[in-house]
């Protein structure tokens, strides 16, 4: 489903990522956890080449990220991303942000469009809102609305990036329970994140990054439990 | 001997329908202005956040050379300069809308840069990994809010515009200020006549402020 080869990644002179090499099968999910700054964010950017690759491979389905033959915009819409900001839309209502993928990227007529994003609203509990404007809604209800516009594109893969780290602590576990429920019904998913909770109930893999490396990766319950690596048991102590 | 100033109302309103007449041309050509120096600025300021370098440098020469110069030289210079080089005569009208044009819209493409770089960069990326394009991400996400943003400076800018027309009167278009100066040529009432222009000018900026005022709030519903 996702190869990754080798891949690094520099900012300027600073290499951020040093040669990772990932491969994801379909409806896995896979949490990425590491300290700030290891290259959690920017290995998912690269994925959905938000960020240009230094060098190595992405593969999406067998289609080469980097390949000047591959349409960009196309691979993007298929790996769906979910940021710590939200980045909703302000001047559209909650169901016009869902529903601008699929009207302007799939081409899909308005009215099949609006049937779909309400659907999905409704999927992330969110029906009452679809004519709300991002201002009007709380952060975790806006973070839902941004799964929903994701989803909308009926991506391959999901990202998320740290979903949960700007919200308030009563307002997570919404937003968890939504990541959950997508990924029991086979999405396949990478998540950057530090909810370990999550990571227990619904990873199939753990991935420890520090420095620009996969440091250790192995099934939730062995990482937590019995982590081979100093560093990892230094982090998991730290956020324990 | 009476020595006192009077004061005359009657020369106020007599002056009215012929002042009305230059108005009508101060906005013509602000409005002609106004609608073009915003294509114009709108396009260099887009240039301006160019990734390309040439393009960049090309709207900034323009940029700083009307703002660096004087309305009034610019003015001069596309009326009586520019036919000279162009071997024919410009109309009045056409100079005036030419420089209201050219010079509000080095100042608009500041307005333009400026409201597009204060949108977050999250914006462009949700809208990117959605799978819009650049240009389809700018028109659909980043464009509507920095139209808003750009509303409260644009005005200010218009009114300015506006005010500006009045520099014209060396060009001899017989917009408002041209038309008091010939009033009070032939009736040497300067303190009514000009006044009247004075107060015609204001009605002509509060108007415009208002309206622009009424286009922000409508605006503001939908967020
Ligand atoms: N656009 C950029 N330009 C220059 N340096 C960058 C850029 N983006 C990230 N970096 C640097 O790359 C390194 C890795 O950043 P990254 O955001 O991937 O880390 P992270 O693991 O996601 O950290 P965090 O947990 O804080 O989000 C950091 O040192 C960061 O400063
Ligand atoms: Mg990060």
């Amino acid at each position: 489903m996702i190869r990754i080869e080798n891949l690094h990644k520099n900012f300027g002179s600073l290499e951020v990522l040093k040669g990772i090499d990932l491969t994801i099968s379909k409806g896995e999910v896979t949490v990425i956890m590491g300290p700030s700054g290891s290259g959690k964010s920017t290995l998912l950017r690269c994925i959905n080449r938000l960020e240009g690759i230094t060098s190595g491979k992405v593969f999406i389905d067998n289609q080469d990220v980097a390949d000047k033959k591959t349409d960009i915009n196309f691979i993007r819409s298929e790996a769906g991303m979910v940021f710590q900001q939200f980045n909703l839309f302000p001047h559209m209502t909650a169901l016009a942000n869902v529903t601008l993928g699929p009207r302007k990227v799939r081409k899909m007529p308005s009215d099949k469009a609006e049937k779909l994003g309400r659907e999905l609203l409704g999927k992330v509990g969110l029906a009452d809102k679809a004519d709300s404007y991002p201002d009007h809604l709380s952060g975790g209800q806006k973070q839902r609305v941004a799964i929903a516009r994701s989803l909308a594109l009926q991506p391959k893969v999901m990202l998320f990036d740290e979903p949960t780290s700007a919200l308030d602590p009563e307002l997570v576990g919404e937003v968890l329970e939504v990541m959950k429920q997508l990924g029991r019904e086979g999405m396949t998913m990478i998540v950057v994140t530090h909810e370990m909770g999550f990571a227990r109930e619904v990873a199939d893999r753990v991935i420890f990054m520090d420095g620009g490396y996969i440091i250790e990766e192995n099934t939730p319950k062995e990482i937590f439990t019995n982590p081979q690596h100093q560093r990892t048991r230094e982090f998991l102590r730290s956020i324990l | 001997m009476e020595m006192g100033f009077d004061f005359q109302y009657s020369v106020m309103w007599e002056s009215v329908p012929l002042l009305l007449s230059g108005a009508k041309l101060t906005i013509i050509i602000t409005v002609f202005g106004l609608v073009i120096g915003f294509l114009l600025g709108a396009i260099t300021g887009l240039m301006k956040i160019s990734r390309n370098w040439f393009v960049r440098k090309l709207a900034g020469l323009y940029i700083e050379c009307i703002r660096g110069t004087p309305i009034m030289v610019q003015v001069m210079f596309i009326y009586f300069g520019l036919p000279m080089a162009l071997g024919m005569r410009i109309p009045p009208m056409a100079a005036g809308i030419v420089a209201i044009a050219v010079n509000s819209g080095a100042y608009i493409a500041e307005i333009v840069r400026g409201a597009f770089q204060s949108i977050e960069k999250g914006q462009t990326e949700a809208g990117r990994s959605i799978g819009l394009s650049h240009l389809q991400t700018m028109y659909y996400v980043i464009w509507p809010q920095a139209l808003r943003r750009m509303i409260p400076p644009l005005g200010n800018q218009f009114i300015i515009s506006l005010k500006d027309t009045s520099l014209l009167v060396v060009v001899g278009v017989g917009e408002l200020t041209r038309t008091g100066q010939e009033i009070v040529a032939s009736n040497f009432r300067a303190f009514e006549v000009w006044l009247t222009v004075a107060l015609m000018y204001l009605v002509l900026t509060l108007s415009l402020s208002r309206l622009l005022h009424f286009l922000e709030k409508r605006m503001d519903i939908n967020t």
